[in-house]
């Protein structure tokens, strides 16, 4: 057992039950994200399927190009214009998928909310904080400008911001990175979604600023049910806050599970090669790093059969030339033909 | 104990800001009286949130910056004082690999052309024969094939790059190795590979590093010691496992609960223990201890006194002036 820093001596708290009974928000279904490019089509996401249920939260790791973004974009109809979409997204219920851009915008903002890395290239610049917040309250509800005002104070208190009323006069860039993002939260809790999808939202943070965001949104999961989708490429990040987790990998789900499943008894040799290859900061300096050989996968030339092959170690021949189904097991799914084995769970 | 390679003492760099307030600019302390001795064979971590000053100490090391105040001293020589053109050959021995790999390689020269470069101005005696030797050698060392030589930067993903940067930096066996973030760009799976790399390359050739990061997992695999910084002044100096296993410093404790374990039993517990606040800015640093406005444990006394940096134990230094009440008593 490694020591553990002084620092985290507390109580072990649980995460939320898992919420297998509850209602789904999103039901995807074979999600497929094409880009036609002069060179070819891209295959960037396929035959992703994935359903989040109310009040739950779904980490989605992977690497880069491993197809995370882009899955989340295409349900909220924001892919670039070379884009080709195939499969169905169903979020309450009704499709999103082809949906007219009036349509969408009426569910996008509203009941389903999305925020990014970058909270600059989501907020107006020339806009000033309260006007933002207020925006998508005038443009959804009817609300005067005045109570638009009023809950624009409101949400920034919400989401911790401090001095919030002198804030509200103030443009994005005399805002601090941590500030920024909270900014960008308030604006996506405005009309109480019922789903945030929230894209690498502390990336580009410092750890500190990074922690304090990861409480924001667990406070905001537990006390307002909002289901939640996280996509990272940081393992610590989801092992926090989600319930449970997707690891993608060459721009398919190659393991779903509990966050404990996933995490702690992995099924496929992809996810076990990445939480070994990530130091982590409890463990001491003379701890082994095992390293995965090779690099993610260029979408543009995906090895055949298992992509993960050229970097598996447990990787036999049928892993080159057959690609292995998700298959499901004690209601976890990976898709692997030569799994790990772990026992009777405990 | 090793010998020093290198000592800082007192080193300050102050850039000027914005216009002109009462006739005289306003000066950004980046980097404020930090003490330092770097010993030969080491690798130091140097930590802390972004602004803290990182960079500008590491490129201060270089000479990339001149500081405004104190002295570098390179193997008992005093360097912040020599011109560029007797800095040269001191160049040799002192390397850096900076955070963006392909950024950093110039896009129109070849593999070959880049990593000899460094070779063609400090090894002039070397003939193109033995130039190409000294290349493939130290492309095989930093695992690459030998036959990229007549390839492009925009040919290799971000972690070869990054062994191509590496490579370059280490074509002349330099005594200090700088990496400025040399990881922080690369997918998890090759942050790994990176780590690993570095301390091959130490143990083969027992350079010493100055390793910049934010990332303190990665620091405590490859660090002997690390460096914690606030504000650009030093807050805490320790070996490795000491620093993170107990560490004195509010600071150091504050930045360590707030890294993420990627194990969903410890992990939720430790969402709500990391520090609260943001920098303050550099213009306008607190008084008193400029940690105190963030600090779980100040008191009115740190708004007055400024803590000394000084060894709390052997090879342990803090600058807190409650370190030792507030030191985790029944700990190893
Ligand atoms: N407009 C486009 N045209 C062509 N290819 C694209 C386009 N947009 C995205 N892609 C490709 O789609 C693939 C999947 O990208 P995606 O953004 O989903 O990756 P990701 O998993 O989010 O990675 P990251 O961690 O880097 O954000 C990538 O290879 C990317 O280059
Ligand atoms: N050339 C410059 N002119 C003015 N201010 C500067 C300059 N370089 C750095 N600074 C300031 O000095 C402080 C320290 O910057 P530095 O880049 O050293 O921080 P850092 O710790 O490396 O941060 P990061 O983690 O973001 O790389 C910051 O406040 C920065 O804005
Ligand atoms: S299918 Fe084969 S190559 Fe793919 S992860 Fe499983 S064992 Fe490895
Ligand atoms: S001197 Fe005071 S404010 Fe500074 S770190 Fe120590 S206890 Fe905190
Ligand atoms: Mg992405
Ligand atoms: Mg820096």
């Amino acid at each position: 057992m490694p020591s553990t820093p002084a620092t985290a001596d507390l109580p072990a708290a649980g995460h939320s039950p898992m919420t297998t009974t509850a209602a789904p928000v999103l039901e995807i279904e074979d999600l497929s994200v094409r880009f036609a490019t002069p060179d070819g089509e891209i295959p960037a996401v396929n035959d992703f399927s994935l359903t989040i249920r109310a009040g739950e939260c779904i980490g989605v790791v992977g690497e880069s190009g491993a197809g995370k973004s882009q899955s989340f974009l295409a349900v909220m109809g924001l892919l670039a214009s070379n884009a080709r979409v195939a499969g169905r997204a169903r979020f309450e219920g009704r499709e999103l998928l082809g949906r007219p851009a009036e349509e969408l915008n009426q569910v996008r903002g509203s009941r389903l909310s999305m925020i990014f890395q970058d909270p600059m290239t989501s907020l107006t610049p020339h806009m000033r904080v309260g006007e933002q917040i207020s925006e998508s309250l005038l443009r959804h509800t009817s609300t005067t400008p005045a109570q638009a005002r009023a809950r624009a104070l409101a949400l920034l208190n919400r989401v911790h911001v401090t001095d919030a009323e002198r804030r509200l006069d103030q443009y994005p860039h005399e805002l601090s990175g941590g500030m920024r993002q909270r900014v960008m939260i308030a604006v996506a809790l405005a009309c109480d979604p019922v789903m945030l999808i929230a894209d690498e939202p502390t990336t580009a943070l410092d750890v500190t600023i990074q922690a304090q965001i990861l409480q924001l949104l667990a406070e905001l999961k537990r006390e307002q049910g909002m289901a939640m989708v996280l996509v990272t490429h940081d393992l610590g990040v989801v092992a926090g806050i989600a319930d449970r987790v997707a690891v993608m990998y060459g721009g398919r789900l190659v393991e779903l599970g509990t966050v404990r499943q996933v995490l702690k008894m992995p099924h496929h040799p992809y996810t076990q090669a990445l939480l070994r290859s990530m130091p982590r900061v409890d463990e001491p300096a003379d701890a082994p790093l095992v390293t995965i050989q090779g690099q993610p996968p260029n979408p543009r030339r995906l090895p055949p059969g298992c992509a993960f092959h050229p970097r598996c170690e447990q990787a036999q021949e049928r892993c080159r030339s057959e690609r292995p189904p998700l298959v499901e097991r004690d209601g976890a799914r990976f898709a692997c033909h030569f799994p790990i084995e772990w026992g009777a769970p405990a | 104990m090793s010998d020093s390679l290198l000592t800082l003492r007192g080193l300050s760099v102050w850039f000027p800001i914005g216009d002109r307030l009462f006739g005289r600019k306003p000066m950004l302390h980046a980097v404020e009286g930090v003490d330092l001795d770097l010993r030969a064979g080491e690798a130091l971590g140097i930590v802390g949130e972004s602004g803290c000053g990182k960079s500008t100490l590491a490129r201060a090391v270089l000479q990339l910056v001149r500081p405004t105040h104190g002295q570098v001293v390179w193997m008992g020589r005093r360097i912040e004082e020599l011109s560029l053109g007797e800095l040269r050959p001191l160049r040799r021995d002192l390397q850096i690999v900076f955070q963006d790999p392909l950024a950093s390689l110039n896009p129109r020269l070849t593999i070959g052309e880049i990593v000899a470069e460094p070779l063609r101005v400090h090894r002039p005696e070397l003939d193109s024969a033995g130039r190409k030797r000294e290349v493939a050698d130290i492309l095989g060392r930093v695992g690459l094939s030998a036959d990229i030589i007549n390839r492009y930067p925009h040919e290799f993903s971000g972690g070869q790059c990054q062994r191509i940067g590496i490579a370059r930096a280490m074509v002349l066996r330099p005594k200090l190795l700088i990496c400025d973030e040399p990881v922080s760009a690369l997918d998890v799976s090759i942050q790994a590979q990176i780590v690993n790399l570095l301390k091959e390359l130490k143990r083969d050739f027992g350079m010493t590093i100055l390793f910049v990061s934010h990332n303190l997992a990665v620091v405590r695999r490859l660090c002997e010691r690390v460096l914690v910084l606030y504000l650009g002044r030093t807050m805490e100096l320790a070996p490795t496992d000491e620093l993170y296993e107990r560490p004195l410093h509010p600071y150091t404790r504050g930045l360590l609960a707030a890294v993420p374990i990627p194990d969903p039993d410890v992990q939720p517990a430790r969402l709500g223990t990391s520090l609260g606040g943001e920098l303050p800015s550099p213009l306008s640093p607190p008084s008193g201890c400029v940690f105190r406005t963030r600090c779980p444990d100040a008191t009115a006394q740190c708004e007055r006194e400024v803590p000394v940096f000084k060894a709390a134990e052997p090879d342990h230094h803090v600058a807190c002036l409650r370190w030792h009440e507030l030191r985790p008593q029944n700990r190893r």
